[in-house]
């Protein structure tokens, strides 16, 4: 199996959250997702910067998309100002983003904390 | 004749639903005036929008129209309700309009998409890729990117354009049995975001249970709707703006 990463790094400010909604489409659309599917992700990376975002102690939002041959790993970091998992699994907002995303997982070093929403394309796959 | 029975109708209507606020004689009212919305929806369907989603942009107009109408006032009401269904659909221009300058190529490739995309979706019976719109366009795919995003820039630019003073509608709760009760259920579940779901329309809440709850994909819900998948997009993520400025106490749908 393959695998390229796209790394994209902004600054934790609203206003640059637009650009990562913007490249994930993009990359989405080069690697075989339906529109649908590529709106999904696009609303899934808004909604996990948006919540980094939120916890961010000021330092750059990072976003990963990892592209394989049967799916993206769509990872957005940054250094929070807690110690735990960024989204709770009892929220509103986790619910969005498992619906969005085929999987969901958080990981946290310390105040480093990670969102991972992997999907995989429907069409290739069947194709 | 008919136009009297009917305005005599209409009056006794409102009437009535003043005195019970009983939501049935509400739909009747909607349901009545449905060919004024759309009547005025078709004026505007040159404009690259399924004049499907315009009846339904209008007939928001419409409700509220019937609930801020006063029978003192003496005017007939579709002398009132016009101005508030045409202003809902300027609006709704204004609002998906084009607030970026979008150059002229991108927004007719734009509103030409709209329409190849609802062809394919039901040609395929889901979704289309880029490249399977590139091709139905004759285009490029970059192209068609382009112009996907320069779409979807009305949702990000939307939300700091002043969305106007008739908003504050109380909303109405939801009396239609079964599925939506459920909706508003499980939606209320989450208690701090219960006040901010409950100043949503009750399409857009409907919309928020099926895609988030019931796990159903934009294209199932837009049939089910009875709008286009499009809209069904556009709608979600004005939706979910909408509960994340709220939840940080600035909230305007």
């Amino acid at each position: 199996m393959t695998s390229r990463t796209i790394r994209i790094v902004v600054p934790a400010e609203a206003g640059h959250m637009p650009l990562l909604r913007t490249a994930v489409a993009g990359v989405a659309a080069r690697h075989g997702f339906t529109l649908e599917e590529m709106d999904d992700l696009r609303m899934g990376v808004e909604e996990a910067a948006v919540l980094l975002l939120r916890q961010s102690t000021g330092e750059p939002i990072t976003l990963e998309l990892e592209l394989l041959d049967d799916r993206i790993d769509a990872a957005v970091s940054t250094v929070t100002n807690g110690e735990g998992p960024a989204v709770d699994p009892e929220s509103f907002s986790w619910r969005i983003l498992s619906s969005l995303a085929d999987e969901v997982h958080t990981e946290h070093d310390g105040a480093l904390a990670r969102i991972v929403l992997t999907k995989h394309p429907t069409q290739s796959l069947s194709a | 004749m008919t136009q009297q029975y009917s305005r005599d109708d209409t009056k006794m209507l409102f009437k009535r639903l003043r005195e019970t606020e009983d939501p049935a004689l509400r739909e009747e009212l909607a349901r009545l005036h449905l060919p004024l919305v759309e009547y005025l929806a078709k004026r505007f369907k040159d404009r690259g929008e399924p004049l499907d989603d315009l009846i339904q942009v209008g007939s928001v107009g419409l409700l509220k129209a019937i609930d801020r109408f006063d029978l003192d006032r003496g005017v007939e009401f579709s002398t009132y309700a016009t101005p508030t269904i045409v202003g809902e659909l300027k609006r709704y221009f204004r609002d998906k309009g084009w607030a970026v300058r979008v150059p002229r190529r991108l927004q007719e490739l734009s509103l030409r998409l709209n329409k190849v995309v609802a062809q394919l979706t039901q040609d395929l019976g889901r979704s289309p890729t880029v490249p399977e719109i590139a091709k139905a366009t004759g285009v490029t795919e970059e192209e068609v990117l382009e112009a996907l995003e320069s779409g979807q820039a009305y949702s990000t630019t939307s939300l700091d354009a002043p969305t106007g003073n008739d908003d504050e509608d109380t909303p109405h709760r939801l009396d239609r049995m079964g599925e939506e009760d459920i909706a508003l259920d499980n939606l209320e579940y989450f208690a701090s975001l219960a006040p901010l779901i409950e100043q949503l329309p009750e399409r857009e809440r409907e919309i928020l249970y099926l895609r988030f709850f019931k796990g159903m994909t934009q294209s199932r819900i837009a049939e089910h709707v009875g709008i286009s998948q499009m809209h069904v997009s556009r709608l979600l993520s004005r939706i979910l703006e909408f509960l994340r400025s709220g939840m940080e106490g600035e909230a305007d749908y």
